[in-house]
């Protein structure tokens, strides 16, 4: 069995709205394991988003542990998780959110360059990413607003694992793009596992999720749900959507 | 209703800025409502004090050996006037008094009697002794007001003359409204008692150049007047020449010299408060350009809701109609209650009595009119708009998006990613700087023009003795016979001494076509000299080529290349203008000659002065004590020093001495000898023993007059000084408040990729770096010229400007804008990469 690489101990998030605290996390242990491509699902105002920020260290718990590699990271202040993420964690949106005033491969090199030394072979690792995504010299000059939504997450999925982080999050990459985009960034997600990085991905598409290797379903602030499938492509994926519908199902998605 | 209730929420999610706007606005009001309020009233009250004291409008005063009773004739016959009458004055030039705290300081004064005084105007006394306290007086003296207002005597207290060395002490017995001659530049007049005016008639009667006695003619003079016409015709009528030994003390001279420094304030107050609009206008443009794009998606959402353009300009103007507003109200209130502080600055300025009322109706124009200028301002820019119909405002503007060339690729960086996504981001938006840019210039030349001026002033005269066109030393004037060269010889073997150089006594000289005679000044070679320094051209190195001051060069409409011709004992030399230099020792009247080109037009002339420059932190007087023991005392100490006690021959050697001493140095007498016989003994002695006639130091004379103006522009450089940089302050931190607010998204996507708030914050300040360094070498330059003209306009002087202190001025703005633009942009550490996510 892989080793933790992320854990969570009596985890609790809540927000205040007009004195009213809501408890969207509650009590939640989990164990995220090297190599693995989790996917949490669970239905809408779940808490699947404010699980990932807190996971990764974008936002701070209301109360408990966040355990990355065995360090404690709730008590960091909010430049120390800056600086935490920068080494650790990759970022891919729902919105993208690339910088809009930056060319694609300056996306891509800013999110590099905070971390490591500019050097040839770091722009051309970027330049390779960026061309095994399908993105050719030209679109590397571009602008944000000179791409399509699946180049644009292309270019993000890119710029998030430009670090080779140790986890690479992500909030629905596909809750924006059209089925032929989707399909495009999910392969590249696959390719990314298939090399060894770890996911923790968020998604309430059935499609998206097929792509992972365990499956937490959170419902009420907990985890009810764990599934675990072998890497895709390496099962019958029509076996492997009925399994993960039935326990979706079973979950009450 | 609903534009409003937009622009009131607007108001209360950007307090900081609305805040700043207000200050601002505050601000320029504030010191525009007090130039224009204290501008005219500080005319009108120079007016009303003139008019209160019955004061006639002229007096032109002539030295009593040139004065002829045609004079008056002439004038009588010649012009119109009202009130003449000729009396006796005695001018006394630079003299030394001492106050009664011991501090010595030194005033050109006229001396009158209460006869006199009361011929000319009213003699209205503004505190007096009475009758019975004055009868116990033996030596009274009344003061103009000035005296009581700027340098805080009060009656009863002692006023001592010091001439020839010897105390005059006078008691204070009131202090009065005068008309003419009240003011350290032309002088002050002072009443004395019959006897005391005697007394001085005779003391002061040396012939010297700076203290006679004279005759004034006293009189109201109309439009017709021309006082050098009426000298020239008395010079025609009496064949002599009046050129020296005149003075013109006239209504409109007195208001001149007393409103200029005024004037010169209150102008820097109004040139403060325009840079002050100016930033405020600024930081409302850059606000409303950098709210329309932030609130883009919020104005296509309004416009596709049926809100027209225009209606939502309004809600950007109403935001700045109430902000601005209450910053006019602010201001125009705080210049009503300031109203009995700037009484007692005009009080300070004129030396006389100040009453005004609040001008309120100037105050509320100044406020309506900022009021007006913010509106129009905040109206054409929060027109814009409409430059974004519905479509384009819910894309977030696509008309700015960007498609033009990658500036600063950061596939090239080298070293520190925040700074290169600082100058990545500087460079893309560099049309943004330019407001920046001119608003830094502005206020960087107006921090580094106060503090170079402060330097300046920070040791009180001491700076302005070198605008004075002459080298601050110690002047030794010798006996004639004595040989210079060899004294000069001596003097440098003293350890307190760098410098001594052998010169020519100050000598007064007629200057053709002109009644501004000139005192000349005589270097063999000027780079001897040390705080004369052409402002235009060059220095004399021929003996046909003379520099004249800045103030002689425009009173006489001189330039570089032109010939002035000197007239001295009937001979006549013309000179070539080679340099024109910054003086405002004796009004400017200096001259400055090489020894060869003093030797053609005083044939007769020999080196007797010796200057001599001390070593830094060694006083006159420390000085003087040890000269006095290399040398013996100075023919004019001697006759000043009463006599000592010791055997007879010791007695009647200083009585002798003394005696010789007073005909030396106050009668023009060049040898003596004596021979006294007591019983057998025969007790003999001659002038020899003297060495030095006399010595001088220009430094009293410059405290006097500079002092108190150095002290008052030193608190206005230190007051202008930090307020314009908190006002520095306050546009960069709300520019870089207002940049994080419209950047936020892109700056809460830098967070997601880990770079931390103190990255962003770094970004910020160093981004903006470059233009605050570029504007202050701009305003560097600036402030240098600003500094020479600046002085050359007001007072015909150029000031010295320290490099180390622009320097050092330049390097602290720098790190204080960087530090502010910082903090300014703290916000960033509000932005939650949470919160953007979920948006």
């Amino acid at each position: 069995m892989a080793s933790s690489i992320l854990r969570t101990e009596k985890l609790c998030k809540s927000f205040s709205n007009m004195g009213v605290q809501q408890h969207v996390i509650k009590n939640l242990d989990l164990d995220i394991r090297e190599g693995d491509f989790t996917v949490i699902m669970g239905s809408s105002g779940s808490g699947k988003s404010t699980l990932l920020y807190a996971l990764s260290g974008m936002d701070k718990p209301t109360m408990g542990k966040v355990l990355f590699a065995d360090t404690e990271i709730q008590g960091y202040s909010n430049d120390e998780l800056a600086i935490f993420r920068r080494g650790n964690c990759g970022f891919v949106f729902q919105s993208v959110y690339l910088l809009e005033n930056q060319t694609v491969l300056d996306n891509v090199l800013t999110g590099a360059l905070i971390v490591q030394k500019n050097s040839p072979e770091l722009v051309n690792k970027a330049k390779d990413l960026l061309k095994k995504t399908g993105l050719n010299d030209e679109d590397m000059k571009k602008y944000p607003n000179q791409l399509s939504g699946g180049e644009a997450q292309r270019v993000g999925i890119v710029r998030a694992i430009i670090n080779d982080p140790k986890i690479l999050f992500a909030d629905e990459p596909t809750g924006q793009l059209n089925s032929s985009s989707s399909k495009d960034v999910l392969d590249i997600f696959t390719d990314i596992h298939k090399n060894g990085q770890s996911i923790v991905m968020v998604t309430h598409d059935l499609k998206t999720a097929l792509r992972g290797t365990r499956v937490l379903y959170l419902r009420d602030g907990g985890i009810v749900g764990d599934y675990e499938m072998p890497p895709y492509g390496e099962d019958d994926i029509k076996n492997r959507r009925n399994k993960l519908t039935a326990f979706l199902d079973e979950m009450g998605w | 209703m609903k534009i409003l209730r937009l622009s009131l929420f607007n108001l209360k999610k950007n307090k900081r800025e609305a805040a700043a706007v207000a200050f601002l606005t505050m601000v320029t009001v504030f010191m525009l409502s007090i130039f224009f309020a204290n501008g005219s009233k500080l005319k009108r009250a120079f007016d009303e004090s003139f008019a209160a004291s019955g004061s006639i409008n002229q007096i032109v005063i002539f030295k009593d050996s040139f004065y002829h009773d045609e004079f008056r004739r002439i004038l009588e016959s010649d012009y119109k006037t009202d009130r003449l009458t000729e009396n006796p004055f005695i001018f006394a030039g630079a003299t030394d008094v001492r106050y009664e705290s011991g501090e010595e300081v030194s005033f050109n004064f006229l001396f009158a009697t209460e006869r006199t005084e009361r011929r000319i105007e009213n003699f209205l006394k503004t505190d007096a002794m009475s009758d019975e306290e004055l009868k116990s007086v033996s030596h009274p003296i009344w003061m103009p007001v000035n005296f009581n207002i700027t340098k805080g005597l009060r009656v009863g207290e002692t006023f001592t003359i010091i001439k020839s060395g010897r105390d005059y002490p006078f008691t204070i017995a009131g202090f009065y409204d005068t008309g003419l001659d009240s003011s350290d530049g032309y002088g002050f007049k002072c009443i004395l008692s019959d006897e005391d005016y005697d007394l001085f008639s005779m003391l002061f009667s040396s012939g010297s150049a700076f203290s006679y006695n004279c005759v004034g003619l006293c009189f109201d003079a109309y439009d017709d007047f021309n006082f050098d016409e009426f000298i020239e015709k008395c010079s025609e009528s009496s064949s002599e020449n009046l050129t020296s030994g005149t003075v013109n003390l006239s209504y409109e001279g007195e208001k001149n010299n007393e409103t200029v420094f005024a004037d010169m304030f209150l102008n820097m107050t109004a040139f403060l408060s325009l840079i002050t609009m100016i930033s405020a206008l600024f930081m409302i443009r850059h606000k409303i350009s950098n709210d329309i794009e932030d609130q883009m998606q919020q104005i296509g959402v309004l416009e596709a809701l049926g809100y027209r353009a225009h209606e939502i300009s309004l809600s950007y103007l109403y935001e700045y109609m109430i902000s601005g507003g209450l910053g006019c109200i602010l201001g125009a209130l705080a210049a009503c209650l300031s109203t009995p502080l700037m009484n007692t600055f005009d009080e300070t300025m004129l030396g006389r009595t100040v009453t005004g009322n609040t001008e309120v109706i100037k105050m509320i124009l100044t406020a309506l009119a900022i009021f007006i200028i913010v509106i129009m301002f905040a109206l054409i820019k929060a027109r814009t708009v409409k430059k974004y119909p519905p479509v384009v405002a819910l894309r977030r503007g696509i008309l700015t998006h960007h498609f033009g060339r990658n500036v600063l690729p950061l596939e090239n960086t080298k070293g520190n990613i925040n700074l290169r996504l600082a100058m990545k981001s500087l460079f893309s938006e560099l049309r943004s700087c330019i407001g920046v840019t001119v608003c830094i210039i502005a206020a960087g030349i107006t921090i580094l023009f106060s503090t170079v001026s402060f330097d300046f002033f920070k040791d009180g005269a001491n700076g302005l003795m070198a605008m004075m066109g002459t080298d601050d030393v110690m002047m030794i004037t010798l006996m004639s016979g004595v040989d210079p060269e060899n004294i000069r010889d001596e003097i440098l073997k003293m350890p307190d001494v760098r410098k001594a150089i052998v010169t020519y006594d100050l000598t007064e000289i007629g200057v053709k076509g002109s009644d501004f005679s000139g005192t000349v000044q005589v270097y063999e070679d000027y780079k001897d000299a040390e705080s004369i320094t052409p402002a235009f051209g060059r220095y004399p190195e021929h003996d046909n080529e003379i520099m004249i001051s800045y103030r002689r060069s425009k009173i006489e409409n001189l330039s570089l290349g032109d010939s002035i011709v000197l007239e001295r004992a009937g001979l006549e030399k013309s000179y070539m203008i080679t340099g024109i230099v910054s003086s405002i020792m004796n009004s400017g009247s200096s001259l400055y000659l090489t020894s060869d080109g003093y030797r053609r037009i005083d044939l007769n002339a020999r080196p007797n002065r010796i200057n001599v420059y001390l070593k830094e932190g060694v006083g006159y007087d420390e000085f003087e004590d040890k000269l006095t023991a290399k040398f013996g005392l100075s023919a004019k100490d001697a006759a000043a020093n009463q006599t000592v006690g010791g055997s007879m021959e010791d007695k009647i050697r200083a009585a002798a001495d003394e005696k010789i001493a007073a005909m030396l140095s106050q009668y023009g007498v060049t040898s003596v000898e004596y021979a006294v016989r007591i019983g057998d003994e025969l007790i003999t002695g001659n002038s020899r023993s003297f060495v030095i006639k006399e010595t001088a130091t220009w430094e009293g004379m410059a405290k006097t007059q500079l002092v108190p103006i150095a002290g008052t522009f030193k608190k206005f450089t230190v007051v202008a000084a930090i307020l314009i940089s908190v006002i520095v302050g306050v546009i960069l931190s709300i520019i870089a408040a207002s940049n994080v607010r419209r950047q936020r998204h892109s700056l809460g996507i830098m967070k997601g990729l880990g770079y931390s708030s103190k990255d962003l914050m770094t970004q910020m300040a160093v981004r903006i770096m470059p233009v605050i360094i570029v504007s202050l070498l701009i305003a560097s330059f600036g402030a240098l010229w600003l500094n020479k003209f600046f002085w050359l306009a007001v007072i015909g002087a150029i000031a010295r400007t320290s490099i180390k202190a622009i320097v050092i001025t330049d390097i602290v703005l720098v790190i204080f804008c960087y530090v502010v633009t910082y903090l300014g942009a703290g916000r960033i550490k509000k932005i939650s990469v949470n919160e953007l996510m979920t948006e």
